[in-house]
């Protein structure tokens, strides 16, 4: 074992130490405690680049890369597995760490007790989640970074935290017994834990085995659609992450994405050994889901008054496009999804330190105010003669904040000349290009469905925002400027500067989610490489029947 | 046999759900608890029963499934026990700020009709 | 510094008027997302480049006039920026040479005319103006992007030049038709006709510049322009003519015959670019080259007689202080010159023979009369022009007339004068520039047209000739009958116009942009409010209702395929002791769901009921750590609840309170629901254990337990070997969950009503207070003194006891959890005795502290392994021999319970602590909530 081989387990292990020593030093010495929260964090993306930089490579040994647990073989032990998805997601996480720690330094971390080691405890159940092959293992990890986000959720308490953050558990432990009648029954049945070691063993089993196998993944897969937030499952997601104070909402907006992994993830690899057909209830209800959060999410924006809400809206259209993207099929729209994944969950992050920063300040009656002026119409609009035409100097802070919100603004509606953009389009590219029978110049029901989904729910976009950048802008002028560090700013900035890197070099990056969708697609290296068996070129596994 | 805890899992799983859709705070912590016997039984059954099997390893015994109760749904069920046991612990403590802030003990935080 | 870029690109693109001239497409390409086909292409055509003189020559002009319009305390770099970012976009749009990269650029335009718009955002009006613009323009950009994706499908690809060679298959692919209408609805709202011209007039509330640059060479001409674009491509079909021209012909005269009725000098300059984009939109529709010809001839004219208007009147509001027609008048005395200017280019407007407005019309009205469809339309189109003819004479001629002439006017804001020369300048180019291309057209623009063309139409250029007078064609009749059309009826309606009406006599009440404010309002605010009231909920209970019946719909799914077929049950003969203890079970479970609202002490006694049959069936069947385990957790967890109790409502059972319908189906509901989960997972259970288990990889941990993992207690080695990495996971939520609850209840603030002590413990006190009249604090000393010292004298006894789990747990059932949990049941037993004050004095180390041991400890001894060069949790083992406990296996893996041992002790410690403290913190301030700062330990 050398030390690069050890780096897989480290995204797990170096939070899990940085929290125990925070404990040890208990919540005295803040600076202490931030200092090696900082330095961990730095350290996790510091490892998620080399791990991604392995992965990116083309010989299939550093393709998919196996860690044996307690160095018992993956047959019956614990495996992580560092592929380039589950690469891509630890830098992700690691990314959104930084900024949303860069942020809450300002000042949220001294809001309540105990912010870093939990949000420590976060990060390592987000890499966990995404770094293992067991399926039990999953559920623990799960569960982590659930109870670290209970915790988050919590921080700062208050009312409305509260009452949120009680629905939230409520729901979210609902969903892990769902989660473990569905491990146990698959367990019960195919007789294995092992993700890959299940993909085999799909095929073998006799039809009532795999009649119940089939219950125990539709009871699993509602488990991750919950996490997910997918309609009907999602409505505490808004309420929430409005609640939740800034940088752990910033952090949120990726614990939607470890549902869609999960499904990405597992469904890829049975539909890969069990004929193409993925386990959770057919691409068709997955897409229909899928299109169904989209539609809900554009309606909840428009109607959401408080930028909180609409972010959290945001965050639920996103993943309902991932859904429907996935449900939709195809490697060119699983690498144009994962495109989408990457800039749509910077973009939500950076947009709700945002809004924390504008919301600094304001009461909800501005907001009805300016809605009711804007829904009733002013009649005294027109008599605009009077005013004397010379434009308002903006003050400066003002001006950076207006950045940052038109081009967040961009981003989440996706608009051109952001990621937003891009993404938006790769997705559409491939509801057009992907069918057989787009040669025929025919689009497939589904495309049109998606083609139509998206496009309104980014006119939705549009509106809401631009609703909500005007009655928040254009009203500066009458009441204090909001006092903001700059840290703070500089968090936003860092995850915009992002997703302009993202715009920029779209290429390579979409060269490497092609890769990675392309490794997705060919479930049996993946396999083959855990269950240690000598790797199978990719030709050789497409020749396979 | 199997009939019986399959009876068994059933109420408890039943009576569990059922106060989980009730209006009260308590009602649902005692629900999820139930719940949750519910399900770390259910694991165990998933290890199919064996009755009067030696608890631990015997030398005198061939350490093969015919012989011994399945392990691994004992492992998970342990890991469920303790993960549950926390999340009551929590679910208790929000459950009682939320009762303390809201000052009503609805799962809403309101009280709604009736 | 504006100034100067605007001029750069000027000359750049005079340095390639040379080679465009030969007719050759420069053209730049850099890959973007090559993998879908998106590069970033520029190409510059003729007719680009025609563009690009247009843009970027007017973009100079107006920012040499904005220059002295906007008064010196205006924050003018912002301004700048934003027009010469307009302008960008606007050249970006032009010289594209990729589908996507053309709504890229379109959608940019969109943006910063926004900002434009908005710029003086102060008034409500700018800021109305600007939203609507962006609301229409990016609706059309989202269709037009659409439109482009669907055409660019159907080419094969994005590429401009590959998309103009491929007219033949566009037209004739079944997707034709949808890709034609979502690419019209972008043109048309980009260039503001008919249905949704309503934002042009609003987007007013521009400073002045702007407007003049929006409407003349910018904005709206990109729609225009992206019509004559695809014209190659998409046009000669009747759908095409359909759209286009009737779109055109209702836009044209609606658009002139508003503007007659227009008070405000902007709002009729206005509507006159709406009905001149008609006209222009119209010639394109037509679908015949010599209509397109005249369609790029009138781009151009009108963008020069339109702006130079654009800024005239900018001139006048500046100097007059007022833009009402109405209350101007008689100008031409105090600035002659801006009037002099003003007229010509207004002459030019109406196509008054000798300026370029004539030409174009001229070429129009020739090109009306041509047949090209068959249909009424066509054979109407020539009297419709005529009549629009008549109302742009019209309303050109009130322009003149009452802003010029007429009676003086007296109740100006300013004394009018002429402006500064530098202001006048501008229009004045432009205003030569329409006398010029009038007098010699040829000599002038013939080039500069003829490249353009060719940009568009390549060879099939038709012959078209640029004279002033082609004898006594049709067209000149149409000319003719139109002015002296114009003449009479402004003369007309001249009275009507000069009183106090606001529009024209029948639209006057219609109002395009008010309707579609109202709508959004209407769709995007209440309607989406009510229609999220009802397509979700903020409630818990139908959420959870709605889990599990997503939850059922999904398990009963695969059975859609084909019955899952039960076995017979193997022989497991029902134990009669064991029936009964689950029948106790059972009851317990259905009475605590009964109980648990109105009693709720008897709930937890009967949960715990049901958990301890749980834990008899565990021990029953062969697994006594789960036995073990689930007892103790099962303490603990009634400890807890008792503790919450406290502070929950009091609550009495209404003595047979009616039930409301609506709560009765409700609970039918649940019932029903409750029910069906219920028996699923029952029958899922049986079926599963029915059946043999395939190939289990227990068998791996049976056999290996002892040889590899060096215990006899497989379901420990498991934990804390095998899969001990869920282990570390799972004390990681318990360690996470004590410092949630802990951190939590440092801010509790218990409800009024349960401030106050219990009855119970009030009357303790006022019995101790009279009866033995000791203080609080003695009492509580000496309550309970026997049972209190029995289990001080115990603590040390299970201390041991659990020392004794803790190292045994490798071979016999027990382990790191089981221990930690009973040394924190001792702790418990010290609070009952000695209540919490005799505890915690005596607490020395600090659980938080425990806590973070024992991760570290647990995460180290994994780490340990690593040094020899073993992956993660490798663990080694030896046995020894220890005096009292015998001979003992010594694990790496011991080191690991340990750590758990450490972390759950710690962590029910914490929890417990910080949940009996809350009542002493209450009473000690009893009544007065408790201010958060203070701690909880």
């Amino acid at each position: 074992m050398t030390v690069a081989d050890h780096l897989i387990i480290a995204p797990i292990i170096i939070p899990l130490v940085a929290g125990g020593i925070m404990l040890l030093l208990d919540g005295r010495r803040r600076e202490a405690v931030a200092a090696i929260g900082i330095f961990a964090t730095l350290a996790q993306l510091a490892v998620a680049i080399a791990l991604l930089v392995t992965s990116a490579k083309e010989d299939p040994a550093s393709m998919v890369r196996v860690y044996l647990l307690g160095d018992w073989p993956a047959s019956f032990g614990i495996v992580l597995v560092a592929d380039r998805l589950a690469a891509l997601m630890l830098l992700l996480t690691a990314t959104l760490g930084c900024a949303a720690l860069l942020f809450s330094l300002a000042s949220w971390h001294r809001e309540g007790s105990y912010f870093h080691p939990l949000f420590q405890f976060l990060l390592m159940g987000l890499n966990g989640a995404f770094l293992t092959g067991d399926l039990f293992n999953l559920f623990v990890f799960f569960e982590v970074l659930l109870a670290a986000s209970y915790g988050l959720a919590l921080h700062g308490s208050g009312r409305a935290r509260v009452s949120a953050s009680l629905h939230y558990i409520v729901i979210n432990l609902v969903a892990s017994s769902l989660f473990l009648i569905g491990v146990s029954l698959i367990y019960g049945t195919a007789g294995t834990l092992n993700m890959a070691a299940l993909a085999e063993r799909i095929a073998m089993l006799d039809p009532t085995d795999r009649r119940l196998f089939e219950i125990g993944a539709a009871v699993l897969g509602v488990a991750f659609l919950v996490k997910a937030g997918a309609w009907p499952l999602g409505f505490w997601l808004p309420g929430l992450y409005g609640a939740a104070s800034a940088p752990v909402a910033a952090v949120f907006g990726i614990m939607t994405k470890v549902g869609f992994y999960a499904i990405l993830r597992l469904g890829s690899l049975t539909a890969g050994a069990a004929g193409g057909t993925s386990i959770f209830f057919g691409e068709g209800w997955l897409f229909a889901i899928g299109a169904a959060t989209i539609g809900f999410a554009a309606i909840g924006m428009l109607a959401s008054q408080d930028m909180g809400r609409l972010a959290g809206y945001n965050v639920l259209a996103s993943s309902g496009t991932l859904l429907a993207a996935i449900g939709f099929g195809g490697t060119a729209m699983t690498s144009a999804a994962l495109f989408y994944l990457v800039s749509s969950t910077l973009t939500v992050a950076a947009f709700f330190l945002l809004v924390e920063l504008l919301e600094r300040g304001r009461s909800v009656a501005d907001d009805v105010l300016a809605v009711t002026l804007e829904a009733y119409g002013s009649e005294e609009a027109t008599d605009a003669e009077e005013e004397e035409e010379v434009g308002v100097a903006i003050p400066a802070i003002i001006a950076a904040l207006g950045v940052a919100f038109l081009a967040c603004a961009l981003l989440i509606s996706g608009l051109p000349p952001l990621s937003g953009f891009l993404a938006k389009f790769a997705i559409l590219n491939s509801v057009l290009g992907e069918h057989q029978l787009a040669r025929a110049g025919i689009v497939s029901v589904h495309g049109w469905i998606l083609l139509f989904a998206i496009l309104v729910s980014s006119l939705a976009t549009i509106i809401a925002v631009t609703r909500a950048g005007i009655r928040t802008f254009w009203t500066f002028t009458d009441r204090e400027l909001p006092a903001v560090r700059r840290v703070e700013l500089g968090a936003v900035a860092l995850l915009i500067m992002l997703c302009v890197a993202l715009t920029v070099q779209a290429g390579p990056v979409m060269r490497f989610m092609q890769a990675t969708a392309n490794g997705l697609d060919l479930s049996r290296a993946y396999v083959g490489a855990v269950q240690g068996r000598p790797h199978s070129t990719p030709h050789a596994a497409e020749r396979k029947p | 046999m199997e009939l019986v805890i399959s009876v068994t899992i059933g109420f408890l799983a039943a009576s569990g759900l059922w106060l989980l859709l009730r209006p009260r705070t308590f009602q649902v912590i005692i629900g999820l608890s139930l719940l949750s016997y519910a399900v770390n039984l259910f694991i165990f059954a998933m290890g199919r029963l064996r009755i009067g099997a030696p608890p631990v390893l015997d030398p005198s015994v061939a350490p093969s499934l015919a012989s011994y109760a399945d392990p691994l749904p004992q492992a998970l069920v342990l890991t469920a026990i303790v993960i549950g046991f926390a999340m009551t612990a929590l679910f208790l403590v929000v459950l009682l700020a939320g009762r303390g802030l809201s000052g009503s003990d609805h799962v809403d935080g309101v009280e709604r009709g009736p | 510094m504006a100034a100067g870029i605007a001029l750069m690109v000027l000359l750049i693109a005079a340095h390639f008027s040379g080679s465009i001239a030969l007719g050759s497409a420069p053209r730049v390409e850099l890959a973007w997302m090559p993998q879908i086909g998106l590069n970033f292409i520029l190409r510059l055509d003729g007719f680009a480049w025609s563009f690009v003189v247009l843009v970027s020559a007017i973009g100079l002009l107006v920012i040499l006039y904005a220059r002295y319009y906007l008064s010196p305390d205006d924050p003018v770099p912002r301004f700048y920026s934003f027009l010469l970012g307009f302008m960008g976009a606007m050249l970006g749009i032009v010289v594209s040479g990729h589908l996507l990269l053309i709504v890229f650029f379109w959608e940019l335009t969109s943006l910063y005319s926004f900002l434009l718009i908005s710029y003086w955002n102060q008034s409500q009006n700018a800021r109305d103006g600007a939203r609507i613009t962006l609301m229409v323009t990016s609706m059309g950009g989202l269709c037009l992007l659409a439109g482009m994706l669907l055409l660019g499908h159907i080419v094969g690809s994005y590429d401009l030049d590959v998309v103009l060679r491929s007219g033949a298959i566009v037209i004739t692919h079944p997707l034709y038709l949808p890709t034609l209408l979502l690419i019209a609805v972008g043109v048309l709202t980009k260039s503001a006709q008919f249905p949704f011209h309503f934002w042009l007039p609003r987007a007013m509330a521009a400073p002045t510049p702007v407007s003049a640059y929006l409407h003349s060479a910018a904005m709206v001409k990109a729609g225009v322009f992206l019509l004559a674009r695809l014209w190659p491509v998409m046009a000669g079909n009747d759908y095409w003519f359909w759209i286009f021209t009737t779109l055109g012909v209702t836009t044209l005269l609606f658009g002139a015959f508003m503007a007659l009725f227009q008070q405000d000098l902007k709002g009729l300059l206005a509507y006159s670019t709406m009905s001149h984009l008609g006209l222009i939109t119209l010639l394109l529709g037509l679908g015949s080259p010599l209509a397109a010809v005249a369609a790029i001839f009138h781009i151009m004219n009108h963008a020069t007689f339109k702006a130079s208007l654009f800024m005239a009147a900018g001139i006048i509001d500046h100097e007059a202080g007022t833009r009402d027609i109405r209350r101007l008048g008689g100008l031409v005395h105090a600035m002659p010159v801006t009037a002099a200017l003003a007229m010509v280019a207004a002459a030019a407007m109406a196509g008054v023979p000798l300026l370029n407005g004539f030409l174009s019309k001229e070429m129009f009205f020739a090109e009306t009369i041509e047949s090209h469809v068959t249909s009424v339309l066509d054979d109407a189109l020539p009297y419709l022009a005529t009549l629009a003819g008549v109302f742009s004479v019209a309303y050109s001629l009130r322009l003149i007339h009452q802003v010029f002439f007429g009676p003086p006017a007296s109740d100006l804001p300013r004394v009018p004068h002429d402006p500064v020369v530098w202001m006048l300048l501008p229009v004045g180019i432009l205003v030569l520039i329409c006398v010029l291309v009038g007098v010699a057209p040829q000599a002038t623009v013939g080039g500069f047209l003829g490249i353009a063309t060719r940009g568009v139409l390549g060879d099939a250029t038709p012959q078209y000739s640029l004279v002033v007078w082609h004898g006594f064609t049709p067209a000149l009749w149409m000319s003719l009958i139109a002015v002296v059309g114009g003449i009479i009826s402004y003369a007309a309606l001249q009275t009507y116009l000069s009183g106090n009406v606001e529009g024209p006599p029948i639209l006057r009440r219609l109002k395009g942009q008010r309707i579609f404010e109202r709508a959004v309002a209407v769709v995007s605010w209440r309607g989406a409010k009510s229609l999220v009231q009802s397509l979700s909920s903020t409630r818990l209970q139908p959420q959870i209702a709605l889990l599990l019946c997503v939850t059922l719909l999904a398990a009963a799914w695969p059975l859609g395929k084909g019955w899952v077929d039960f076995r017979v049950p193997r022989p497991h003969e029902v134990d009669v002791s064991f029936l009964f203890v689950w029948i106790v079970g059972c009851v317990c479970a259905v009475a605590a769901a009964y109980q648990a609202k109105f009693h709720r002490l008897a709930a937890v006694i009967l949960m715990g009921g049901a958990g301890l049959s749980t834990c008899l069936t565990f021990a029953w069947a062969s697994a006594p750590d789960l036995a073990l385990t689930q007892l103790l957790v099962e303490i603990v967890t009634t400890v807890l609840l008792l503790l919450g109790l406290r502070w929950l409502p009091k609550r009495w059972e209404e003595a047979n309170r009616p039930l409301d319908p609506a709560t009765a189906a409700r609970r039918v509901r649940d019932f029903a629901i409750a029910g069906v989960g219920g028996a699923g997972l029952a029958a899922l259970a049986y079926a599963v254990m029915t059946r043999p288990l395939a190939n289990s990889i227990s068998a791996n941990f049976l056999e290996k337990s002892y040889t590899q993992g060096g215990g006899r207690n497989v379901v420990n080695v498991i934990l804390v070997d095998f899969r001990g990495f869920d282990t570390l996971g799972e004390i990681t939520v318990l360690g996470t969950v004590a410092i949630t609850v802990f951190a939590l209840l440092r801010r509790f603030r218990p409800a009024r009503d349960s401030v106050t002590l219990p009855e119970q413990k009030d009357f303790q006190d006022r019995f101790d207070a009279e009866h033995i009249g000791a203080s609080q604090e003695q009492v509580s000393a000496h309550y309970m003194i026997v049972p209190g010292l029995i289990m001080r004298l115990l603590f040390p006894v299970v201390a041991m006891m659990a020392a004794f789990l803790l190292l045994r747990g490798h071979d016999l059932p027990g382990g790191g959890f089981v221990a930690g949990l009973t040394l924190a049941i001792a702790f418990i037993l010290q609070y009952i005795a000695g209540g919490a004050r005799w505890v915690e004095a005596r607490l020395t180390v600090r659980p938080v502290r425990w806590i973070g041991f024992g991760l570290l400890a647990a995460a180290g001894t994994g780490i340990g392994a690593a040094f020899f060069g073993r992956p993660f949790l490798s663990s080694a083992f030896r046995y020894v021999d220890l005096p009292i406990l015998g001979r003992l296996p010594v694990a790496s893996a011991l080191l690991f319970d340990l750590g758990v041992f450490a972390l759950v002790l710690g962590a029910t410690v914490l929890v417990l602590i910080a949940l009996a403290h809350q009542s002493l913190r209450i009473s000690r301030v009893a009544g007065k909530p408790v201010p958060s700062s203070e701690g909880s330990t």
